[in-house]
């Protein structure tokens, strides 16, 4: 009954995302939050499959499975520039979770499948009124979310190297809620897009341990195109405008950017006890220069737009540290700076991305071999930061600040 | 088990305190030492709220200086009044000879096209009409009723105002301007007496528009105040207003050119001035039409020809590049009657047909107007340096429009109609206008005083309303 209590406490509590830079989430594995996401040079358990295919094979268990959930909680505030007006995000929850599982037919080979969600973004604003916001010309609402299947195939050469490489099929939604600015004698007009598609891509990786303790890994994850085709766009305008507003299929296109990791790791103490590591993420957000909407259907006032987003490349930069208590017991650490891929003229409520630092800890408990349950938590610092979105001269400063518990459970024999 | 509880409990913990609402400091309201507790407005139909042809309770209600009055309430502000009137479907006017023609305020209405024989094209297009058709009685009945609340109104404002009348005594007689008329302390005061006598602690003055635009408006000249008039009467306005007794501070706008008003330059944009294309049979045939009826001056040609319109001097003439015409043409003559050609209603002989002159501003006269305007604002701009007030140059933010601009997602142009920011008469404001506008003045003060009076969300006012 407590339990339950305390469950349905986190769902009241449950709030919105859209946290980091950009719409990238790296919530792949408790473990791995637990020391401030680090992952690409380690190889403990399944997660090692998507964080580095390469590693997969040096996972000594002939089955692994490892699986778990992280409940986004957000806050966010808006405040418009020198206006007496201020906005906040509504609470919504987002759940991104994964679950991977890997079974080595040999000791050099490894097969195995992730699912997880490494992109999503999902927001509602509302005005402290409670009435329709400033930004809803820009944005009303959003949920976005792209889950990806990847059967991976790992090889392990000798105690020094392994390779991988997974296919990624990905799956993506979006529903998007925004109003336009012609009124009739209900308000303003209003859009909804709502859509799914799929497309592939690849996550390869390789591992080396060059030193006793060592371990380096690099990783490579496709950029996927997901171009939305078709997708539903309802328009709800004044009675003598809908001929110019038909109900349409349009086709919208958002890049999933690719991602270069390079990590290292050191594990030393008594029965390597401790281990301390680091990862640097490139992101090629470059990629992502605009949001086009494109409808089937062309009018004089409905044709291809592309708003633009001018996102840039980024480095994160990552360390953590895990230390076993004993064989019970396991804490974590770790942090992490995730800088903004957006410009400050380019700065969207659609996806107000803020630098930040997150700040995190884990542990994990072992009640019987093999089994772990494992419990992270992530802090991100509450962000500050003003700019215009210049295209739409919506300009104002925006405050985020997310806690982000996890739990999972990990299993190996 | 229990280390699971104590996990949890940990886990919610944090969650708690880390998810707490993420605060940002509100805008910090700043009046610096300024008094906004009378604020008075003096101005033309632009400070009334008139919009869409006509004085209604919507539109004064999204007033400039109301919207205006509505952020100053964060720095001190008081109570606001203006002479409401009672109805939502507001009453314009025209002068007629004997007196006035009364009729509401223009909405946008879906107009079946027809061809030129009643047949209906099978399209639609929208454009402006009354949007019902009282009696006159009643319309009389509802201008000259008392406003709704009593005086003494902070909004001075009064349609049809120029910079002369407000000194004019009996300008809110029964035989002045009903606008003033309705609201004045007596007949024979002045609109600046009435707020003068107020004795504000802040003022508002945008006036001098109607000096310029009433003749405009008139597609003439004849009827521009002349520049030294302008020169000697601004400045005692605004010298009153600043020795009303309270010593106040204020702010006061420039005048916008008139080319960037839809009411001039929306007819010329889909119709050439040199629109009547004619082959060489044609053009012969309307020579000797022209040349039987005397004006062998005006000649046709093969070709692209000019459209031929009445002059301020009652001589006829060819259009030129440069002249416009107003949004009052009468299209349908244009298309399906002659006008500006000949009267094709007319047998057996076609009859000349120049266009009025009130609906075309040729070059000459605008090049007059623009320049009064230029020598009107250089007036203000003096003045507002001379008295050291804030300054909202209306007449440089406006031309920005032309090409569009951009605020809150919201794309603002002075087209009509599609730019969302005048109202369907072309001239006024409509209330996210009005509220483009008030901003300015709110950033004048605040770059003047260096006080911080927020900025107003202009998404909350209504653009033009779609049927």
């Amino acid at each position: 009954m407590r339990r339950i209590t305390v469950l349905l406490l986190f769902l009241c509590l449950a709030a919105t995302t859209s946290f980091g830079g950009g719409y990238q989430v790296s919530l792949h594995g408790i473990r791995n939050i637990g020391m401030g996401l680090i992952g690409t040079s380690l190889s403990y358990d399944a997660s090692t499959l998507f964080n580095n295919p390469g590693g997969a094979a040096f996972v000594n268990d002939k089955w692994s499975f490892s699986g778990g959930v992280s409940l986004i909680f957000a806050r966010g505030t808006f405040q418009a520039k020198d206006e007496n007006y201020q906005a906040t995000l509504k609470h919504e929850l987002n759940t991104p979770f994964y679950f991977y599982a890997a079974y080595k037919p040999t000791t050099h080979l490894s097969v195995g499948i992730a699912v997880n969600a490494p992109y999503g973004n999902r927001l509602a604003w509302q005005d402290d009124a409670g009435t329709d916001w400033q930004g809803r010309y820009l944005i009303k609402d959003l949920s976005f979310k792209a889950l990806t299947y990847q059967p991976t195939v790992s090889y392990r050469f000798n105690d020094f190297i392994g390779i991988g490489a997974g296919f990624v099929f990905a799956t993506g939604t979006v529903d998007l809620n925004r109003s336009i600015p012609l009124q009739g004698a209900n308000g303003d007009g209003t859009m909804h897009v709502k859509g799914s598609t799929s497309n592939f891509g690849y996550n390869a990786g390789v591992m080396i341990h060059p030193d006793k303790g060592w371990s380096i890994g690099i990783d490579y994850r496709s950029k996927i195109e997901m171009k939305v085709k078709g997708a539903d766009a309802t328009f709800e305008v004044p009675q003598s405008l809908s001929t110019s507003f038909p109900n349409n299929k349009v086709d919208v296109m958002l890049p999933l950017p690719a991602n270069l990791d390079l990590g290292a790791s050191y594990e030393f103490g008594k029965n390597k006890q401790w281990m301390i590591g680091m990862n640097l993420c490139y992101v090629f957000w470059g990629t992502y220069d605009s949001l086009v909407f494109d409808f089937q259907t062309k009018t004089a006032l409905v044709g291809r737009t592309a708003t633009p987003s001018l996102y840039e490349d980024r480095l994160i930069e990552r360390v953590g540290a895990q230390y076993r208590v004993n064989k019970m017991f396991t804490v974590r650490a770790g942090g992490y700076y995730d800088p903004s891929p957006v410009k400050t003229n380019y700065l969207n409520p659609q996806t107000p991305s803020l630098d930040e630092i997150g700040l995190t800890c884990g542990f994990s408990v072992y009640p019987t071999k093999g089994l772990s349950i494992d419990v992270s938590f992530l802090y991100l610092m509450g962000a500050k930061r003003s700019g215009t979105y210049s295209p739409d001269n919506f300009a104002g400063t925006y405050r985020t600040g997310f806690s982000i518990p996890g739990i999972g459970l990990s299993y190996s024999f | 088990m229990y280390i699971m509880k104590k996990i949890l409990f940990i886990i919610l913990s944090l969650a708690l305190f880390a998810s707490c609402e993420r605060k940002i400091d509100k805008f910090n309201a700043s009046a610096n030492g300024l008094d906004f507790s009378n604020f008075v407005a003096v101005g033309n139909s632009m400070t009334a709220g008139y919009a869409d042809g006509a004085l209604c309770l919507s539109g004064q209600q999204n007033s400039i200086p109301n919207i205006m009055a509505t952020q100053f309430k964060t720095v001190g502000g008081g109570e606001f009044r203006q002479p409401l009137i009672g109805t939502n479907d507001g009453v314009g006017f025209a002068q007629v000879p004997g007196g006035i023609y009364c009729y509401t305020k223009m909405v946008l209405k879906v107009n079946v096209d027809k061809d030129c024989y009643g047949t209906p094209t099978g399209t639609a297009s929208l454009k402006p009409g009354f949007i019902s058709n009282p009696d006159q009685a009643t319309l009389l009945g509802q201008l000259f009723a008392p406003p709704s609340v009593t005086g003494p109104y902070n909004n001075m404002g009064v349609p049809g105002a120029t910079l002369m009348t407000l000194f004019y005594p009996g300008y809110g007689s029964s035989m002045g301007n009903p606008y003033f008329t309705r609201f004045a302390t007596s007949p024979t005061t002045t609109i600046l007496h009435d707020a003068v006598v107020q004795q504000p602690t802040f003022f508002y003055l945008w006036i001098g528009n109607n000096d310029a635009l009433a003749s405009a408006l008139a597609g003439t000249d004849m009827l521009l105040t002349p520049a030294d008039t302008f020169a000697k009467y601004y400045p005692l306005a605004v010298g009153a207003l600043m020795s009303s007794g309270k010593s106040p501070k204020g702010v006061i706008g420039t005048i916008p050119d008139v080319t960037s008003i839809p009411f001039f330059t929306t007819i010329s944009k889909q119709l050439p001035w040199n629109g009547v294309p004619l082959t060489a049979a044609q053009a012969a045939q309307l020579n000797t039409v022209y040349a039987l009826q005397g004006h062998s001056e005006i000649v046709w040609k093969e070709g692209l020809n000019p459209f031929v319109y009445r002059k301020e001097n009652g001589t006829i003439a060819q259009m030129e590049a440069g002249d416009l015409f107003l949004l009052t043409l009468p299209t349908d003559s244009i298309k399906c009657r002659g006008m500006g050609i000949v009267d094709t209603t007319k047998h057996p002989l076609p009859y000349i047909y120049p266009i009025p002159g009130k609906y075309v501003l040729d070059k000459a006269e605008l090049a007059n107007i623009k320049g009064r305007i230029i020598e009107y604002n250089a007036v203000i701009r003096n003045t507002a340096k001379t008295a050291n007030l804030a300054l909202s140059d209306m007449n440089q933010y406006l031309p920005q429009f032309e090409s569009g601009m951009v605020f809150d997602g919201v794309q603002m142009s002075t087209s009509f109609v599609t730019g969302g920011m005048f109202s369907t008469d072309g001239v006024h404001l409509c209330p996210r206008g009005n509220a483009v506008a008030a901003n300015f003045f709110i950033k004048a003060i605040n770059d003047k005083y260096n006080c911080s009076i927020p900025q107003v969300n202009i998404t909350n006012y209504k653009g033009l309303v779609f049927p």
